[in-house]
């Protein structure tokens, strides 16, 4: 399979890119960005795609929640291989992504959050990485997806196993490992760490951090529409150790403050459980209409953990394994987020094919049944169009809005 | 006063004309076709006919099911899922648990004791074991629709059939057929495959109290034959089940007429 796929310079990377964005057959029209910290956003993120396109960077495929100031201690760009995918796909000719995957015999009802990032290294529009960095905290299918990407690329792999469970002997395990990464890649930058550089990057992701926290705590007592949306944004970019990070949280951070001041909002939250589709997603703008969104991993415990700055391996590997998918875990915490946020409703979006949503939605639904929230667990595919069909979605959201407002 | 509830669904459009004391004053349905608007028209049109009222005697319209929104004088959207349950209540109070099967979706419905819908599932991926499924594999074995509930009461031999595609099932028939098989046992399996899938809808939102069926498959003696053997109980089926949509989506008209005065 190696032996067919080309990988070209990044500079015809780019032009792949640029060509499938070219071929798209997505509609141009959208609603404008809601919010003043969107624009910051994505002003860094074409900085960050401009920048991982030079041949001089330093580029490393990451998956969710690796911990990314390790990236940027060596002044490398994570590259999130699943939510630039889901970025992208607002842009590309996302059937044509889809295709090349299924021409190599991988199924439609696989996830398609593992066959977007898949789709984009067949079509060699992803920026060439000098390393591959996964973990296997929230999906293993993803672990694997990277670790084929280490093949495509002829570049090193390395891996990060977080326990299950988070006791002393887990965290010391994840911290060791972490600093088996760092000498890791030493040697694949062949540039020994600079002690300042670890510090700088930990201290620019707890300022970040700073800022994402005291967000999240505007929105335990205000409904502010797109707030939530921005930290979903910020969550999935996963940039923190970027100094450019403090700069859109903060942004975020002082847009919600400004917003406290506007009329309360009254509508219906309803908490987003599950894979989040592209921001302009009809899905979305149909339901933003009728209730306040709130989404559900940006508000996850792990989130809050600001790391040592002094030590940052063992708050790092606790930062980890907080984030790792146990589903007792994961109950209580989600248990804590109806207390603290004042949900009225779930809307549990089960992805085609996502195992891990398959073994967590009895437990939310049990959740929603126990606490007597209305809740919709609606099996859907957000991305490929080819396994979608608007009305017929749109259809079971209209009752269950009808249902919650 | 007078409200008129319309179904605008995938095979057929359906209305429903309610005066204020909650009559049902006459109701109609047309092929929906390719104009979800021309199909309201001359359903609207048949149903004031058959009611001996006038156009300017409506006070106001309700739409409800998939082409709801593509009525250009309807006074609100409502889904179907609301207007079956609601239409539903209003003929036996007593039924806790819904299934309506329509031409391209099914729904599981379950309802309070005042007829709001507590909880629902649909059919997602396709739209096998919906009223299509039934058209397409009747057609397969060259049966008039309405006679497969008939024809399947002559089954011997009990048989199995995939329930997972419309398309792969139809294949599956014309197999079946092409071997000689007994068609009532084929028109059975087919009904049995049907009632499978409706009961996992069902268990998704939990079975409780009395269980009421409506739309169109309703009609169909096979597959309420299948579904009470599947439940080991008895189920209601509603009177005009095709346009207790329809009644519903007129019902609640009523309470919006109300509202404004």
């Amino acid at each position: 399979m190696q032996s067919e796929l080309k990988v070209s310079g990044r500079v015809a990377q780019y032009q792949n890119l640029l060509q499938l964005i070219g071929e798209s057959t997505t509609g141009t029209a959208r609603d404008g960005l809601p919010l003043k910290a969107s624009h910051a956003r994505s002003i860094v993120n074409c900085h960050r795609l401009a920048e991982a396109y030079k041949e001089q960077s330093r580029v490393a495929f990451i998956t969710e929640q690796f911990p990314t100031e390790l990236t940027f201690a060596f002044e490398a760009l994570p590259w999130n291989i699943e939510s630039m995918s889901t970025m992208l796909a607002q842009s590309l000719d996302v059937d044509r992504i889809f295709q090349l995957t299924q021409e190599r015999s991988v199924s439609r009802d696989l996830c398609s959050f593992l066959r977007g990032p898949y789709g984009m290294m067949l079509a060699d529009c992803y920026p060439r990485p000098d390393v591959v960095l996964t973990n296997d905290q929230p999906c293993e299918g993803l672990a694997k997806v990277i670790y084929w990407s280490g093949q495509r690329y002829n570049v090193p792999v390395i891996p990060l196993h977080t326990p299950n469970t988070c006791d002393e002997g887990s965290v010391q395990y994840v911290a060791k490992q972490l600093q088996r990464v760092m000498s890791d890649l030493e040697r694949v930058f062949g540039v020994q760490l600079n002690p300042d550089s670890l510090r700088a990057s930990v201290h620019w992701s707890n300022e970040a951090r700073l800022y994402y926290n005291k967000t999240i705590n505007i929105l335990r007592q205000h409904k502010l529409p797109g707030v939530s949306r921005e930290l979903q944004e910020i969550f999935g970019m996963n940039y923190f150790g970027a100094r450019q990070n403090v700069q859109v949280c903060k942004a975020l951070y002082e847009e919600a403050v400004e917003l406290t001041n506007a009329e309360p909002v009254k509508a219906t939250r309803v908490l987003w459980i599950g894979q989040v589709p592209e921001e302009s997603h009809e899905v979305l703008r149909h339901m933003g209409k009728n209730v306040e969104i709130l989404y559900w991993a940006p508000l996850w415990h792990a989130n809050s953990i600001v790391l040592d700055e002094d030590n940052p391996f063992r708050s790092m590997a606790e930062r980890a394994i907080q984030y790792h998918w146990n589903a007792e875990r994961m109950g209580a915490d989600l248990e804590r987020i109806c207390d603290d946020f004042a949900v009225d409703a779930f809307f549990i979006a089960s992805v085609w094919g996502c195992r891990n949503m398959m073994g967590l939605s009895p437990m939310i639904r049990d959740i929603a049944i126990r606490r007597k929230l209305k809740y919709l667990i609606i099996n859907i595919d957000l991305v490929d169009r080819n396994n979608y069909a608007f009305n017929h979605v749109k259809n079971r959201v209209d009752a269950f809005l009808e249902l919650v407002q | 006063m007078i409200t008129a509830g319309i179904d605008v669904g995938s095979l057929s459009t359906k209305c429903a004309l309610m005066d204020d004391t909650g009559q049902v004053l006459g109701s109609d349905i047309v092929l929906t076709g390719g104009s979800n608007q021309k199909a309201t028209e001359s359903t609207f049109a048949n149903a004031l006919k058959k009611a001996g009222v006038m156009r300017s005697d409506v006070a106001f319209v309700v739409t409800t099911g998939y082409g709801r929104e593509n009525v250009s004088f309807a006074d609100k959207h409502i889904s179907e899922i609301t207007c079956h349950a609601v239409g539903m209540y209003l003929q036996n109070p007593a039924i806790r648990t819904i299934l309506e099967i329509g031409g391209q979706d099914s729904k599981a419905i379950r309802i309070d004791e005042n007829g709001n819908v507590e909880n629902f599932a649909m059919n997602d991926k396709c739209a096998a074991g919906c009223g299509r499924f039934l058209e397409v594999t009747a057609r397969a074995m060259g049966l008039e629709l309405s006679r497969l509930g008939a024809v399947s009461a002559e089954s011997q031999n009990s048989i199995r059939i995939s329930n997972t595609c419309t398309v792969f099932a139809e294949t599956e028939v014309v197999s079946l057929v092409a071997v000689g098989t007994p068609i009532p046992d084929i028109v059975r399996a087919v009904h049995k495959s049907i009632a499978t899938r409706a009961l996992a809808l069902l268990r998704t939102v939990g079975i409780v109290g009395p269980l009421g069926m409506s739309g169109g498959v309703a009609l169909n003696s096979g597959v309420v034959r299948a579904l009470e053997d599947a439940l080991g109980t008895t189920v209601y089926v509603a009177e005009n089940p095709q346009v207790r949509g329809a009644i519903g989506a007129a019902f609640i008209g009523r309470k919006f007429v109300s509202m404004a005065v």
